[in-house]
């Protein structure tokens, strides 16, 4: 069963003559172990659908199902909880507590969430995976910009969620650290059983993806091999 | 609360100013505070002294100690027992040879009576003849000792001093306890059968069961004091001006960091860490910075109570700054609500894009 099904999406920015239709009739789902890339130009809706997906925020028309719970049924709390629990977030920008030191960023999540979290060994492997196992005693203002966004990767992960929505991951890394990110988030797919969906511009993820999905004009299909980059 | 300490650690300069801002607050408000209550009890620390429930005044004296004279007649049927002291008062100058002149208050005492009786003498004794006086310790202060000799107003008559009590202050002057035949005396009414000035009761049901007389009860007749009540609201609307000084600063500096600091609350919000635990890291943050500012201010006010000159009338009533501080806390809590919904309504969807 897929972990996280939009169907019929239509969302609708604005109201009459300035009414933009921004995503239409958008079908998806991911299933656990897919990495699935969803590319785009810019203002074609892409963060709408991860916002939509990620319960931010309500479509217009259409069911947005994660973990089998119809998002649109639940209450805010209940919303906070489900991201919180089956949701990890990595975002472009701001990503980081400006005054927590990196392995802060982590107590944090720990204290928030207390169960269901990776095991020390699994943490610390992943640190090293991300190359950021010396950075924990770093504050966000210390770190460069890909080291910013692989402690953002290592925040959502530690929360061990069983979808991962990202934003832009690779906005500010370099081609062997994208392709670290991108092995990552295909094993974390893989072998974690996880239902991995980013939303790029960066084409250099679609050789990890299983699936890459391209928005146009709010509408959504699946992208044939060998079309043109972003 | 992690966040809030985290933070708090983190920019250390931006939160010194605030507390700052609140310490200087504190210790003002601690320091109004302790001016009006000393500057209160340097009107009513004998009447307090006297530990009365009830005060009866001559009907016409418009419920003023120095106006009010009461004869021997119209306490024909008052029924005094051990609980009432007749008293006369009346203001004068202690003058003494190569001693600085002083206004007091003279109070004039029966020493069978509870009041005469009941007097705590710091220093020598209490007073045994009508030509023997016990003075307040300011006169101790002031260079006046056991033994000294002193005249009152334009009397020629001299008087020995022969104790120091503390805290006999009456109408911000300090009070020179004597007999009811020396305030008769200075009174200068001849042929007038004067009493006294009041009856001073320890019940709060007396009564003189005179026509004439009006019996009121202590609170209402130390409110009455010349000045007393309009000092202690000008104090309090100083204090009550400060408190809400205390809470736009509070609200406002912890509006400007929430704003500056909201993209990365949005970004914990899509990541579904709940909007009450961000509302209780600005809430907590808010009361660590007053609690911290509460602490450093009364260190502040313990220093300056110990500096201060004898003359300055400064006292301070615990369950009163205690009081304080609550409130202090709570313009903290409500400073701090305007900057916590801002944190409960923040859209992630803005910061995100989409």
């Amino acid at each position: 069963m897929s972990v996280i099904e939009l169907k019929n999406i239509n969302k609708y920015f604005g109201t009459g003559t300035s009414r933009v239709h921004v995503l239409s009739d958008v079908n998806f789902a991911a299933d656990k172990g897919e990495l699935i890339l969803v590319v785009g130009p810019s203002g074609s809706g892409k963060s709408t659908f991860l916002t939509i997906a990620g319960g931010l925020q309500t479509p217009s028309s259409g069911k947005v199902i994660v973990e089998g719970q119809d998002v649109d049924q639940l209450t805010k709390k209940q919303r906070d909880k489900l991201r919180l629990n089956h949701v990890g977030f990595v975002l472009q920008s701001y990503a980081l507590v400006p005054y927590l030191k990196v392995k802060e960023q982590l107590e944090f999540v720990r204290r928030v969430k207390r169960t269901g979290l990776l095991s020390s060994e699994d943490l610390q492997s992943l640190l090293a995976q991300l190359g950021i196992e010396d950075l924990v005693d770093k504050f966000p203002g210390q770190l460069s910009g890909g080291q910013t966004q692989r402690v953002a990767i290592a925040r959502a992960l530690y929360a061990n969620p069983e979808i991962v929505l990202a934003d832009e991951p690779t906005a500010a890394l370099d081609s062997a650290r994208v392709a670290e990110v991108g092995k990552l988030f295909k094993e974390l797919a893989e072998t974690r059983n996880k239902a991995v969906v980013v939303v790029t511009h960066d084409m250099r993820l679609a050789e990890f993806a299983d699936k890459t999905y391209e928005i146009l004009d709010g509408k959504l299909g699946l992208k044939q091999p060998a079309q043109e980059t972003y | 609360m992690y966040l809030a300490l985290k933070e708090i650690r983190h920019e250390k300069l931006r939160y010194s100013l605030i507390t700052g801002m609140i310490v200087l607050i504190t210790y003002l408000i601690f320091i109004l505070s302790g001016l009006a209550t000393g500057l209160a009890g340097e009107n009513t620390q004998a009447i307090d002294s006297w530990n009365a429930k009830s005060v009866v005044l001559n009907r016409d004296a418009n419920v003023n100690l120095s106006q009010s004279t009461i004869t021997t007649d119209q306490i024909d049927n008052a029924n005094l027992t051990k609980n009432q002291a007749v008293i006369g008062q009346s203001p004068v100058v202690v003058k003494s040879h190569d001693r600085e002149k002083e206004s007091a208050q003279f109070v004039g005492l029966k020493n069978n009576e509870y009041i005469a009786k009941d007097l705590s003498v710091a220093n020598g004794r209490k007073a045994r003849t009508s030509h023997e006086v016990v003075v307040d310790q300011q006169f101790k202060q002031d260079g006046y000792k056991l033994g000294d000799k002193v005249k009152f107003n334009s009397a020629t008559t001299r008087y020995t001093i022969v104790g120091f009590t503390k805290n006999a202050k009456l109408n911000v002057a300090p009070v020179v306890y004597g007999s009811l035949s020396t305030w008769k005396d200075l009174r200068n009414m001849p042929g007038a059968k004067l009493a006294g000035s009041a009856i001073v009761s320890k019940t709060a049901n007396f009564k003189s069961h005179n026509k004439e007389l009006k019996t009121y009860s202590d609170s209402y007749f130390v409110s009455k004091l010349p000045g007393y009540a309009a000092q202690n609201t000008t104090f309090g609307f100083m204090i009550g001006f400060l408190m809400i000084i205390s809470l736009v600063i509070i609200a406002v500096f912890l509006y400007i960091l929430t704003i500056q600091a909201l993209p990365t609350y949005a970004v914990l919000r899509a990541q579904g860490i709940p909007a009450a635990t961000l509302v209780r890291t600005i809430i907590s943050q808010s009361l660590i910075l007053m609690a911290l500012g509460i602490v450093i201010g009364t260190g502040l006010t313990l220093i300056t109570a110990n500096m201060i000159p004898f003359g300055v009338p400064i006292s301070f009533n615990v369950p009163m700054l205690a009081m304080i501080s609550v409130g202090l806390l709570l313009m903290g809590i409500i400073g701090a609500a305007i900057p916590a919904r801002k944190i409960a309504v923040v859209d992630p969807v803005q910061v995100i894009g989409g």
